[in-house]
C-alpha cells in the first residue's frame, strides 16, 4: 500500500469530489479495515507516542481523563438546477480536538494544524481547566474492536464527480416527466467521508471511516395560478453503489408526487385532537418529545423533564423505545461514538418503564452506569455530549385501519419537516408539511402547513394504539441541532394513535375564521 | 494568544497567489476569499467552570468560472505547497460542469461605490481581556441571576464569548474587500422548579461588536432569571381569536417568512409567494422595513455584500408596500433584472412611541409572546404556523403564563393585521426590530 505524504493525500481527496478517479493506494487506503487504526499514522504520522505525549500535556494540570479526536473529511456537493447541474461546492476539513475532563467540567482546544507544536499548544489550552499535579496517562492502547453498521464498498471520494451528474440528470428528467404541472426541480447529491481516529487516556484507540451523503429533489408545480413546493431525498451511511435508478425513480416520483396532492390541501382546525401519526419519517416526534428529555446531560443537570422518572412508568405497557446506533446503513448509526465507546443498542423505554438515558463518559461516571456509545460531536472543533443515534418505537398489534378508525375525528400525519423542543418543559413542536384529516375514523381531505404542539410525558402517557408496521425513516438530509452541534440522526415509528395533541391551524373548530 | 495583526497582508500576498495559479491552470475568472477567526468560550454552572474553549480557525475558498462553468471548494490549509494540488483539483471540478450562461463573476462596474466610512466593526480592546476578567464577568452574571432566581433556581449556566475575525477577498476582475470584526456575548440560562415535573427554561443573551456596549452584567443576570421566572405555571388557554404582540426579540423569526420568498433565487425558481407583488401592498400602513447597512458598531453593518458590491441603504417596505426584492448578481442574469443585493444588514422597523407596558393596557384581552417553538414557513404560498410561549393579559392585567400554543396564518394576510408598533428595538441583533402588535390572530390551544 502506498503510503502518501500529507500534501499529496490532501491534493487528491479533493479532487476526488471533482475531476478523477483516486489512485488505489489512496483508495485501498480509503478504505481498510475501520480496526486497524492504521490510517492515520499512514497519512499523518500520529502515532501511539506522539498520542500519548498530548494526552499527557492535556492532564499535565490534572483531570480525571483526555482524549483526542483526529479528523479528516472531504464532502463535496454536486446541485442541478433549470435543468443543468451547474453547481459544484466541496470543502476539506481536517484537525484534532483535544478536551480534558474533570468531573464534569470541560477543558477544549483544537487545530487546523496536524505539527507537533500545534497540537501540543490546543492541549495545553485543555489542560488549563485544571490547576493540580498531573494525572498519568496510559503507556499502551488497546485496539477496539466495533461492529461495522455502513460497510462501504465504493467511498464516495473514489469516484470522478462526472460519474454522479447523471443520477441528477436523471431525476430532473423524471421529475419532468411525471407530470405537465412540474415548473422546476432542483436535485442535489450531497456526500462526504469522513476518517476518525479516537485516543483515550485510559487505554482505548479506535479508527473510523464514516460515510454519508444524500441525493434529494426538490419540486415546485403549478395549477390554475396555484403554485406547491415539496422535497423527498434518500441517503444515509452508504456508499455509492447505493444510488441506483430505482432510488433516482423513487425520489423523483415521491416529489412530485407529494407536491401535486398539495393542490387538494386545507388547513385543519385549530385546537385539542386526536393525531394518528403515520409510519416512518414521523418518528421525529420520539426525538423531539422524549428523546432530547432523556440525553443524560440534561438529566444530570437536572433540567429535563424526565430527570426523576428512571424506573418509573411513562407509558401504556405496549411501548418500547430504543435508541440505536447499529441499525445498517441508517443516518445516525455509529460503529464507534465520538469518544470511543462502541455503538450500542439503548432501551430508553420498555413496556411503558423508563429504563435508561442516553450517556457519554461525563454522564455515566456520573450515575455510576456504563456509557451508551451516544457521545457524539459534530466535527473536531467541537467536544463530545450525548446525543441520539436512530430512535424508534417499536410496533404494536393493531392493524392501521383500527388506529385510524379509533382516531374518529382528528388529522393523520404524513410527512413532517422539524421539530423542537423545551427540554425543562417537556414542551415540543413538530411541522406537518403533508397530512390527511380523519373525518368519522376515515381518512378524508389532504392538509399541509400545520405546527402540531403537545408535551413530551404527557404524549407519550397518550399514545394509546400503534400499528404492526415500525418503518424506519431512510433520509440522509436529517440533521439534530444541540449546543450548536449538528449531527446526522434517523427515526421510526408504527403508525399510532396520540389520544390528543394541539393542532396550530387558523380556523377554530367549529368554523369561526 | 493574541489576534495576528499582519493576517490582511498575508491574505493579500496568498489571493494574489491563488488567482496567479488558477490563471496558470486556464482560468479567466476567479475569486479568493480567506478568512480566520479567534474565539474564547467560557461557560459556567452552579459556580465552577463547565466549559472552556479556545482556538484559531482559518479558511481559504477558491470559485473559479472556465467558460460558464463554476466550482467552489475550500481548505484550511494555506501551505502553497499544498495549495498549488488544490486549485487544479477546483478547476478540475468546474471543468465537468455543464455550462451556464449566467455563471460568471459580477459585472465590475458594480463594485465601485463603497463608503469610506467607518463602520466600527472592530473593537481594538478584544484582545485585551485577560483570562481572570473573562471569568469574572462570566461569575457575575452567573451571581446576579441566581440571587434573582432564588429558591426557584434549579440550574443556572452563564457564559461569555469573544471572537475576533478577519477576512480578505479578492477577484480576478477588480473586487478587492478586507474586514476585521470582532463580537462580544454575555448571558445567562436558568431553569427553574414548577410544578410537579415541569422545569421551565428561560435565557437572556446579549451580544455586540464592542464590549463597552454591553449593558451591565448583575442587568444580564437578573433579566435572565426574570425570563425564566415569567415561564412558571405556562398552560394552554382554550383556542380563539386575539390580539397578540410579538416581544422585539421574538419579531425577526415571524420576519423571516417573508424575506426568504424575496430573494431573487427563490422568485427564478418559482418558489415565492411574493413574485408578482413588488408595487403592492403586503402589510398594513404601519409596515415600514429599512435595510441599513451603516449603523456603527452593529452586527449587521457591512461594507460590501456577497458578490463584492457596495452596502446601501435601502427601504424594503414602506407603508405596508413592497419596494424591492434581494437580487444578487447570478439570479440578476437568469431574471434579466438589474442586481440589487441578496444579502441583509440590519433590518430595522421605525419605532412606535409606546412601551409594551403601555399597549397591553389598551388591548383589553391580548397575549404577549415571547418565545416561539417549532413552526415554519411556506416561501411558495406564505403560510406559516408556528409554536409560541408567552404571556396572556386582560385589560392590562396578567392573567396567566401560557405554553404549548400555536398561531398560524398566512403572510400576505399577517402583515395586515400589524396595528402598532413597540417603541423598544431589539439592538443585540441584526434583526434591530421593536416589538410589534397584531389583532385578530387564532390562536390554538385546548
Amino acid at each position: 500500500m502506498e503510503s502518501l505524504s500529507r500534501r499529496k493525500f490532501i491534493q487528491r481527496t479533493a479532487l476526488a469530489g471533482g475531476a478523477m478517479l483516486l489512485l488505489p493506494g489512496l483508495e485501498a487506503s480509503m478504505l481498510s479495515d475501520n480496526s486497524s487504526g492504521n490510517y492515520f499514522l499512514k497519512e499523518f504520522g500520529i502515532d501511539e507516542t506522539l498520542c500519548q505525549k498530548l494526552l499527557a500535556k492535556a492532564l499535565s494540570k490534572g483531570g480525571d481523563f483526555a482524549d483526542l479526536y483526529f479528523e479528516y473529511s472531504v464532502s463535496n456537493y454536486l446541485g442541478l438546477e433549470d435543468g443543468k447541474v451547474n453547481q459544484s461546492y466541496g470543502d476539506i476539513s481536517l484537525g484534532v480536538g483535544i478536551r480534558t475532563v474533570k468531573g464534569d467540567q470541560i477543558g477544549y482546544g483544537f487545530t487546523q494544524e496536524l505539527t507537533e507544536a500545534s497540537m501540543m499548544s490546543a492541549a495545553a489550552t485543555a489542560s488549563t481547566l485544571c490547576n493540580m499535579n498531573a494525572t498519568p496517562v496510559v503507556t499502551s492502547f488497546n485496539r477496539l474492536k466495533t461492529g461495522n453498521y455502513y460497510p462501504v464498498a465504493l467511498d464516495f471520494n473514489g469516484f470522478p464527480a462526472n460519474s454522479k451528474l447523471p443520477l441528477l440528470q436523471n431525476i430532473n428528467q423524471k421529475c419532468f416527466g411525471l407530470s405537465p404541472e412540474v415548473v422546476k426541480v432542483n436535485a442535489g447529491f450531497q456526500s462526504s467521508a469522513k476518517r476518525v481516529l479516537i485516543a483515550t487516556s485510559d487505554g482505548v484507540m479506535s479508527e473510523d471511516l464514516i460515510p454519508s451523503g444524500f441525493v434529494y429533489a426538490s419540486v415546485v408545480a403549478e395549477r390554475k395560478c396555484k403554485r406547491e413546493q415539496s422535497f423527498y431525498n434518500l441517503g444515509g451511511r452508504r456508499d455509492f453503489a447505493f444510488y441506483t435508478d430505482d432510488v433516482i425513480n423513487r425520489v423523483a416520483t415521491k416529489s412530485v408526487n407529494n407536491a401535486l396532492k398539495l393542490f387538494d390541501a386545507i388547513q385543519p382546525p385549530a385546537g385539542e385532537m386526536p393525531v394518528v401519526l403515520g409510519p416512518g419519517v414521523t418518528g421525529i416526534l420520539l426525538h423531539e418529545a422524549i428523546g432530547h428529555g432523556m440525553e443524560a446531560d440534561f438529566n444530570r443537570k437536572k433540567i429535563s423533564t424526565f430527570s426523576t422518572m428512571i424506573g418509573k412508568k411513562v407509558a401504556e405497557p405496549f411501548v418500547t423505545i430504543i435508541d440505536d446506533g447499529t441499525n445498517l446503513n441508517l443516518a445516525g448509526s455509529i460503529n464507534v461514538d465520538d469518544e470511543g465507546t462502541p455503538g450500542k443498542k439503548t432501551v430508553l423505554v420498555e413496556n411503558g418503564i423508563l429504563t435508561s438515558y442516553l450517556h457519554d463518559k461525563i454522564s455515566a461516571k456520573h450515575y455510576g452506569v456504563e456509557p451508551t456509545g451516544n457521545g457524539r460531536r459534530q466535527d473536531f472543533q467541537n467536544y463530545p455530549i450525548p446525543r441520539m443515534r436512530n430512535t424508534y418505537m417499536l410496533g404494536g398489534t393493531a392493524s392501521v385501519d383500527d388506529v385510524i378508525r379509533q382516531a374518529g375525528n382528528g388529522i393523520y400525519v404524513e410527512d413532517v419537516s422539524n421539530g423542537q423542543v423545551k427540554i425543562g418543559e417537556g414542551d415540543f413542536a413538530f411541522y406537518v408539511s403533508q397530512g390527511r384529516l380523519i373525518e368519522n375514523g376515515k381518512l378524508t381531505s389532504p392538509i399541509k402547513d400545520v405546527n402540531i404542539m403537545g408535551n413530551g410525558p404527557k404524549m407519550l402517557t397518550n399514545i394509546i394504539m400503534a400499528a404492526n408496521n415500525l418503518e424506519m425513516y431512510h433520509g440522509g438530509a436529517g440533521q439534530c441541532g444541540k449546543n450548536g452541534q449538528g449531527v446526522p440522526v434517523s427515526f421510526g415509528l408504527p403508525t399510532c394513535l396520540v389520544k390528543s395533541l394541539t393542532v396550530g391551524g387558523t380556523q377554530q373548530k367549529g368554523g369561526q375564521s | 494568544m493574541r489576534y495576528n495583526s499582519n493576517n490582511q497582508q498575508e491574505f493579500q500576498e496568498l489571493a494574489d497567489w491563488v488567482i496567479d495559479q488558477a490563471k496558470k491552470a486556464g482560468v479567466k475568472d476567479c475569486k479568493v476569499n480567506l478568512s480566520k477567526r479567534r474565539f474564547v468560550e467560557i461557560n459556567y454552572r452552579d459556580r465552577k467552570p463547565e466549559v472552556i474553549k479556545e482556538a484559531t480557525t482559518q479558511g481559504l475558498n477558491l470559485e473559479v468560472y472556465i467558460n460558464n462553468r463554476f466550482a467552489s471548494q475550500s481548505t484550511p490549509d494555506f501551505r502553497k505547497s499544498t495549495l498549488a494540488g488544490f486549485v487544479t483539483d477546483v478547476v478540475g471540478s468546474a471543468k465537468i460542469m455543464e455550462e451556464d450562461p449566467f455563471r460568471t463573476l459580477p459585472d465590475p462596474k458594480y463594485y465601485a461605490g463603497r463608503t469610506t466610512n467607518d463602520l466600527q466593526l472592530a473593537d481594538p480592546t478584544q484582545d485585551e481581556l485577560t483570562p481572570e476578567q473573562r471569568h469574572a464577568m462570566v461569575k457575575s452574571v452567573e451571581d446576579s441571576c441566581l440571587e434573582q432566581g432564588g429558591s426557584k433556581v434549579i440550574s443556572v449556566e452563564a457564559g461569555e464569548y469573544g471572537e475576533t475575525h478577519e477576512e480578505f477577498v479578492k477577484s480576478s476582475n477588480g473586487l478587492v474587500g478586507a474586514n476585521r470584526t470582532t463580537q462580544c456575548w454575555t448571558g445567562a440560562s436558568m431553569t427553574a422548579q414548577d410544578e410537579g415535573d415541569r422545569r421551565p427554561a428561560g435565557y437572556h443573551w446579549v451580544g455586540c461588536r464592542y464590549r463597552e456596549d454591553l449593558p451591565s452584567l448583575q442587568e444580564v443576570g437578573t433579566i435572565a432569571a426574570r425570563r425564566t421566572l415569567d415561564l412558571m405555571g405556562g398552560k394552554k388557554i382554550q383556542t380563539e381569536t386575539l390580539p397578540i404582540i410579538i416581544e422585539n426579540r421574538g419579531v425577526g423569526r415571524v420576519l423571516g417568512g417573508l424575506f426568504g420568498p424575496m430573494s431573487a433565487g427563490n422568485i427564478q425558481q418559482k418558489r415565492s409567494f411574493l413574485t408578482d407583488k413588488k408595487g403592492q401592498q403586503v402589510g398594513s400602513k404601519l409596515f415600514t422595513v429599512q435595510d441599513n447597512p451603516f449603523l456603527p458598531r452593529a452586527l449587521g453593518s457591512m461594507y460590501y455584500d456577497g458578490d463584492g458590491f457596495p452596502a446601501k441603504k435601502r427601504d424594503l417596505f414602506t407603508q405596508g408596500t413592497l419596494n424591492e426584492f434581494l437580487v444578487d448578481w447570478y439570479y440578476s442574469r437568469k431574471l434579466g433584472w438589474e442586481p440589487t443585493s441578496g444579502s441583509i444588514s440590519n433590518l430595522m422597523i421605525p419605532p412606535g412611541t409606546r412601551s409594551v407596558d403601555q399597549i397591553v393596557k389598551d388591548l383589553g384581552r391580548c397575549m404577549l409572546i415571547t418565545d416561539f417553538i417549532g413552526g415554519n414557513s411556506n416561501s411558495t404560498t406564505g403560510d406559516f404556523s408556528v409554536g409560541i410561549i408567552g404571556k396572556l393579559f386582560d385589560k392590562g392585567q396578567f392573567v396567566q403564563n401560557v405554553a404549548e400554543m400555536n398561531i398560524a396564518d398566512n403572510h400576505l394576510k399577517f402583515w395586515n393585521k400589524l396595528v402598532e408598533i413597540g417603541n423598544d428595538p431589539w439592538i443585540y441583533s441584526q434583526t434591530r426590530l421593536p416589538s410589534l402588535v397584531f389583532d385578530g390572530v387564532v390562536v390554538s390551544g385546548v
